[in-house]
């Protein structure tokens, strides 16, 4: 059975006359917790954003469950979550806010407007919160009175509150400490909560800089120049598929 | 010798050159027959009339005038939000609209902005005759393009990357749009409300000015009858006014956590669009049209405007803007540097109320009283009027600034002034000139009220093309204007873009 979630042909993308992603060709299946690794400037952003169609590929086709992104409705698209490197939060509103902005796909704008008001319900939110470990003290602070960490914090329980079935993200664990790396790997890669009641993306592709957080991982995909360079399960991985992209 | 660098401070202090030319023609024009009015007018402000006739008149005409200039900011605010938000790249964006559309708005509303709200008043007077509600949608119609840029302006500033990851939620495109424009909204309706509101107000005493109603019409009638007490009574009643209004503004907390009042808002932004299309349909269906008759015969109508005659007047108004943006730009900070102690900063605040709050063609009328009508004359008065409300941003400006380099110059022997140039100015110097830049746009619309009373540029000549329902020459003359006040600010923009 073909239980591709995610499918890259050929793909490639031009910035000007710089070739940032050149033919790449992938599939993820799903339940798969995949790592990007790569140098900074390789194309590790560039190839997230393709895969969840925030950017066009110039040349190839990016698929979702086998049907071309084009061809998808705005509630199949939903399906796909992104933690940001740079978090993408929206500045003047407020943390529990801005978690509340990962449920907008599934509700309609009255939902929205409440959410600006802030009498609509924050209880998923603030669950969302309490499980990345954020102070119920934060909760209602504008996002640009928060330090680094609790703001990666907050994008990163705005993507889990989506509850989507795929999740992208561009170096998650930075600014955060390492007692609170390893609670929020375990909430990325873990298919269930603590308490066993919500489950989380099945499928993850996570692009890092630090070896040790490879654990987890049941694949590593190295990328260098816009290319994949190897695509192995993590057992595999050894010392000269690193030189090649390092 | 040091060549002069240009830098922005410089470049601040520079278009005071314009003074050369403007002072030689207002030395030669001068005659002493009206010395003795004008000091009588000045005297006056410190003795206005105050008796129960006065009272009731000035209190039964800032009702009028309250309710013009609130009811026209009101419905300028909402709906120019509205454009804003439909002129702005943010809604293309999200709902994948071709940018042409966003081309034609823009063109739309820049021509309808480049008519000021005198000249929409006459027009509408001309067709409809005297009526309340020429008022309101004489400043609205000018307003809502207005406000629309200012509000358009903020929506750019949007994060690029907000709007990416809002759209990668896949949320409902009316939901991405309103959680993405919502603060800057909310922040431009805050930071510009009340500046808007004073100026539906001045807006209105001018309209009043040209028989519009409101206390701009005995302002205009006092002065006529060089009643300067009682003239002085309704500009003081107009200070309390604006000041009252900054007040209770500022009181209002736009508190949008707050359920109750954000209720009350959106229901007064419902109210008022409903309201608006009501009262808009009411008064299109509801008029005689006095001299619609005029309008439809506007291709019948020959025009005797010569090209010869029509380059002379867009000259005319192309050398009044630059007059008059010269003379706001440099003279704040000229006259704020070289007077720079608490007690002349008092003095300069206040006359810079007052050039703010008495009307251009009052001002322009009492220098009148010893200066012959000329191009220079207007310049001056549109430039001193612009440079009242220059130096208002550029005090409140300077006023808010870290002030550490300045002490620490003054530390080390440094004059005053020269202090003052490098410490406090030049960090300011920029943000200044990209407002200047911004306040020209307004000049050069503002040349057709000045230009009908001082005879001069193409606000004179609509004057005349009205009184004698010459539709043509009207319509000529507006598109002249258009033409001036669009690529003016094609050319503003430019600057803009640049210094930010």
């Amino acid at each position: 059975m073909n239980n591709t979630v995610l499918e890259l042909e050929n793909i490639s993308y031009k910035y000007k006359n710089d070739l940032i992603l050149n033919k790449i060709n992938l599939k993820i299946n799903s339940g798969e917790k995949i790592a990007l690794l790569g140098k900074s400037g390789s194309g590790k952003t560039t190839l997230i954003s393709v895969l969840n169609g925030t950017i066009k590929p110039t040349q190839g086709e990016v698929k979702l469950f086998n049907k071309s992104f084009e061809e998808l409705d705005r509630k199949q698209k939903s399906k796909i979550t992104t933690i940001w490197q740079d978090l993408r939060l929206i500045e003047d509103l407020s943390a529990e806010q801005n978690v509340n902005c990962g449920l907008l796909a599934e509700n309609n704008f009255y939902f929205a407007f409440k959410n600006l008001l802030n009498i609509s319900s924050f209880k998923k939110a603030h669950k969302y919160m309490k499980l990345c470990r954020l102070h119920n003290s934060i909760y209602d602070k504008k996002i640009r009175k928060l330090s680094g960490g609790q703001k990666q914090r907050v994008a990163i329980a705005r993507s889990l509150i989506q509850e989507s079935n795929i999740l992208l993200a561009d170096e998650p664990f930075n600014n955060l400490d390492p007692k609170l790396i390893t609670t929020i790997k375990s909430l990325l890669l873990e298919n269930v909560d603590k308490n066993n009641t919500k489950k989380f993306p099945k499928t993850a592709l996570v692009a890092l800089h630090r070896l040790d957080l490879l654990n987890d991982f049941d694949k590593v995909i190295g990328i260098r120049d816009g290319k994949i360079f190897f695509n192995i399960k993590r057992n595999n991985l050894k010392k000269i598929h690193l030189e090649k992209i390092y | 010798m040091n060549k002069l660098k240009l830098n922005y401070t410089s470049l601040s202090f520079l278009p005071i050159l314009v003074c050369i030319p403007l002072g030689y023609q207002l030395i030669n024009n001068i005659h002493f027959g009206g010395f003795k009015l004008f000091q009588e007018f000045l005297i006056s402000a410190f003795n206005p009339k105050i008796d129960n006739e006065i009272i009731i008149t000035v209190i039964k005409r800032l009702n009028e005038t309250i309710l013009i200039g609130f009811f026209s900011w009101l419905v300028s605010i909402i709906f120019g939000a509205i454009f804003g938000i439909i002129s702005s790249n943010i809604f293309y964006k999200i709902f994948n609209i071709p940018n042409f559309f966003y081309r034609i708005i823009r063109f739309f509303l820049t021509i309808i902005r480049s008519i000021h709200e005198v000249v929409w008043g006459i027009i509408l007077m001309q067709i409809y005759g005297i009526n309340f509600s020429i008022g309101i949608i004489a400043i609205c119609i000018p307003y809502i393009a207005v406000n629309s840029k200012v509000f358009a302006e903020q929506l750019e500033t949007i994060d690029y990357k907000s709007f990416e990851s809002i759209n990668q939620i896949n949320a409902p495109k009316f939901s991405s749009l309103l959680t993405l424009i919502w603060n800057p909204i909310i922040n431009t309706f805050k930071n510009f409300g009340l500046y808007r509101l004073e100026c539906s107000i001045r807006s209105t005493v001018i309209l009043g000015i040209f028989g519009i109603g409101g206390i701009g019409t005995n302002i205009f009638l006092s002065f006529q009858t060089l009643n300067f007490r009682e003239l002085w009574t309704y500009l003081w009643s107009i200070a309390i006014l604006i000041i009252l209004s900054g007040l209770i503004f500022k009181k209002i907390k736009f508190n949008t956590t707050n359920k109750i009042l954000s209720i009350f808002f959106i229901a007064v932004f419902f109210i008022t669009i409903l309201f608006s299309f009501s009262y808009f349909l009411y008064f299109i269906f509801n008029n005689n049209f006095e001299n619609f008759n005029s309008v439809s015969s506007l291709f019948k109508s020959s025009s005797d405007l010569r090209l010869f005659d029509l380059l002379k007047l867009i000259l005319e108004t192309i050398i009044l803007s630059l007059l008059s943006t010269g003379i706001a730009i440099s003279l704040p900070p000229l006259v704020i540097g070289n007077f720079n102690n608490n007690s002349s900063k008092i003095f300069i605040k206040i006359f810079a109320f007052l050039l703010r709050l008495i009307p251009t063609p009052v001002i322009l009328l009492t220098l009148l009283t010893f200066n012959n009508p000329s191009l220079s004359l207007a310049a001056l008065t549109l430039g001193l009027h612009n440079a009242g409300i220059t130096s208002k941003l550029l005090f409140t400006n300077l006023d808010s600034q870290d002030k550490r380099n300045y002490i620490a110059m003054k530390s080390l022997g440094i004059s005053k002034m020269t202090s003052w140039l490098l410490g406090l100015f030049s960090q300011q110097a920029k943000s200044y000139l990209a407002y200047c830049a911004y306040r020209s746009d307004i000049i050069i619309r503002e040349t057709s009220i000045v230009g009908v009373i001082g005879s001069v540029g193409l606000g004179w000549q609509l004057q005349e093309s009205l009184s004698s329902f010459a539709w043509q020459e009207v319509t000529i003359v507006l598109i002249a204007y258009s033409s001036i006040a669009i690529v003016g600010e094609l050319i503003n923009g430019k600057i803009k873009n640049s210094l930010t």
